[in-house]
């Protein structure tokens, strides 16, 4: 009869070896989905531990496809990342009343807040936007009938290839820049592009004699035509410098568009152009 | 077709001419100087060297004619910063031309030699990619940043033109008077030999080459104006681009293809055909473990230092130096000085 000491050390250490190469497994087979899917599979529920966005969401179930949110996953220059948003789902006679977009890892979340018309025909929104390290973009739609979209894209944010420039300063809220297409068809979307020179400061970067800068941005932006509102962005001081916005609107009948910029000082610059439906 | 795929088109020609220019001519920063400055008189040869002064000549001339025409603003390219940083970008040069020297050639000249079959180029890319991103946004990067903000020095002005004018002269006599002085002096210097005159391998090379220069402004400029997404002014130039193209090759689905990365492509491709076409194709590699380790270390080298000192002997060199940039004759010296040392000197390299 073995020895119950000896027996026990035995076993003891096939149920260590065994349990060792146990662990090893379930920790490999742990890792690997991890690595092949953590970008997704972390991004999925990022909208989830953000409150700014789950107080958009409330109640709703959001759901998960139809919402695209397009950024580079590696950018070099954190200060003016291009993003592109937009709602694919098939929405029949519901259109999309709003898209929320928030930067996880910002000093504050929120980016902007795009408030879209039956006019502004593709819900579909390009702008530059501050990040100030690698993190999570979420993006929350939704619809006049109450649908709710969200999804999330992890960017990573790398040093600025450049040497700091001392660029010259510009005077806010000049040069506005509009490109309308020269024609639209009835009820289809053209592509509208906006461009105003504006520091959007921050509020949170000191100047070169150490005082803070004070904030200074361009809080909304409004399209109408003939009168009607038809695009709205609320601003928030992640959007870059010069703020850039491309969207689309889709005039029933030839009007004329009026842009209007508005800062936090109570400046606003306007801009005006015909829009010629054949 | 938008205007990026444009550039991005442009890219690929510019890098096509390059390739073949260079393969055909042995255009190269690096030969021209180790035999101009090689040791024994009777070895001696200028004809390389003379080749890249041609090229220095044309590629400023045809900028400037560029933004005197007021096509473009050369303005916004990157070596006209208002400051430099005193050290980083001497010894970003230094380094650079030393690396040069250990690996044989360029970044520019080691992807036509490997269109041509050459796989010690190979390492020297691989080497010189990463070594460049390691600096430019990697684990070198904070290090680099910090040397940089303790280092800066303003500069009295961006560029020559820009410090004739603050001594009064007009705008157009400051663009051109030292645009045509120093023209004139390397092509007076170019001509002056007779067996570079009898060389037109050398020259065609050197005159091709110098005219892709304003060929890029105008590619990334002109045919890349956008007011609203605007693409960077840029020429050819080839230690960044070459990591930006090893890291295409890795995340091409989140990133957008630019100019870099197509001319990068364009070269090697360009090489390589005009090698098969003049059946100069031939597989090459390493000797021995001692020409792997300077492969390696000449492109780690010149990654890090090209970086440092905003571009190499191609984007300094010409592209820099065609904008009168006062950053790029500091980097362009310290190039010099850097392959001088690798040359001649206490710390000379044997020849390869």
């Amino acid at each position: 009869m073995p020895h119950p000491a000896r027996q026990l050390t035995l076993s003891r250490r096939r149920l260590l070896r065994t349990s060792a190469g146990g662990l090893l497994g379930l920790g490999l087979l742990g890792a690997a989905p991890g690595l092949l899917l953590s970008p997704t599979a972390l991004a999925s529920d990022a909208w989830q531990r953000l409150d700014a966005a789950q107080q958009v969401i409330g109640d709703a179930t959001p759901e998960s496809s139809g919402l695209s949110l397009d950024l580079p996953h590696v950018s070099e220059d954190g200060s003016a990342v291009a993003l592109t948003v937009g709602v694919e789902a098939d929405l029949d006679d519901d259109y999309v009343e709003s898209i929320h977009l928030f930067a996880s890892g910002n000093p504050s979340p929120e980016i902007a807040v795009f408030h879209l018309t039956p006019m502004a025909g593709k819900p579909e929104v390009s702008t530059r936007v501050r990040l100030n390290e690698t993190q999570e973009v979420v993006a929350v739609a939704r619809s006049a009938e109450g649908r709710v979209w969200a999804t999330a894209r992890e960017v990573r944010i790398t040093v600025s290839g450049c040497l700091m420039r001392g660029d010259d300063v510009q005077e806010s809220l000049s040069n506005p820049r509009v490109s309308v297409p020269d024609s639209f068809s009835a009820g289809q979307p053209g592509e509208i592009r906006t461009l105003i020179t504006h520091p959007m400061e921050t509020g949170l970067r000191e100047g070169d004699d150490g005082e803070p800068l004070p904030r200074h941005i361009i809080e909304r932006f409004t399209v109408s035509v003939d009168g009607d509102t038809a695009f709205e962005a609320e601003l928030h001081q992640s959007v870059s410098a010069n703020p850039y916005l491309r969207f689309h609107l889709a005039p029933q009948a030839s009007g004329e568009a009026a842009f209007e910029w508005h800062d936090d000082t109570g400046d606003s610059a306007r801009e005006t152009r015909e829009l010629n439906v054949m | 077709m938008t205007h990026t795929a444009m550039v991005a088109w442009s890219g690929l020609l510019l890098g096509l001419l390059f390739g073949a220019a260079g393969r055909l001519s042995g255009f190269c920063l690096m030969r021209g100087l180790a035999n101009a400055w090689a040791v024994e008189p009777a070895q001696r040869d200028t004809r390389k060297l003379r080749a890249f002064a041609v090229a220095m000549a044309v590629a400023l001339l045809g900028s400037q004619l560029l933004a005197g025409m007021t096509l473009l603003s050369l303005n916004d390219a990157l070596y006209r910063s208002a400051s430099l940083s005193w050290l980083l970008v001497p010894l970003g040069g230094m380094l650079f031309g030393y690396g040069m020297v250990m690996a044989n050639g360029c970044g520019a000249r080691s992807l036509v030699l490997l269109g041509s079959g050459n796989l010690r180029s190979f390492v020297v890319l691989v080497c010189l990619g990463i070594a460049a991103y390691m600096t430019l946004s990697g684990v070198l990067a904070p290090l680099r940043v910090w040397l940089e903000g303790m280092t800066t020095l303003a500069l009295p002005a961006r560029d020559l033109p820009g410090w004739l004018m603050q001594g009064g002269l007009g705008a157009g006599m400051a663009r051109w008077l030292p645009s045509l002085l120093l023209a004139g002096a390397l092509l007076v210097w170019a001509l002056s030999s007779a067996a570079f005159r009898a060389s037109p391998r050398d020259w065609l090379g050197g005159l091709v080459i110098g005219a892709l220069i304003p060929g890029g402004w105008y590619a990334t400029g002109v045919l890349g104006f956008d007011d609203f997404e605007p693409v960077r002014l840029a020429s050819l130039t080839f230690i960044a681009p070459i990591g930006e193209s090893l890291q295409y090759l890795m995340l091409s689905t989140g990133t957008r293809l630019g100019f870099g990365v197509t001319v990068v492509a364009g070269v090697l491709a360009g090489s390589l055909l005009t090698s098969l076409a003049t059946r100069g194709f031939a597989w090459q590699g390493f000797p021995d473990h001692t020409r792997i380790l300077r492969s390696m270390g000449g492109g780690t080298l010149m990654g890090i230092g090209g970086v440092l000192a905003l571009g190499c002997s191609i984007g300094q060199g010409l592209s820099g130096f065609s904008t009168l940039a006062l950053t790029s004759f500091v980097a362009l010296g310290a190039i010099l000085a850097g392959a001088g040392l690798g040359i001649r000197g206490p710390l000379a390299l044997s020849k390869v």
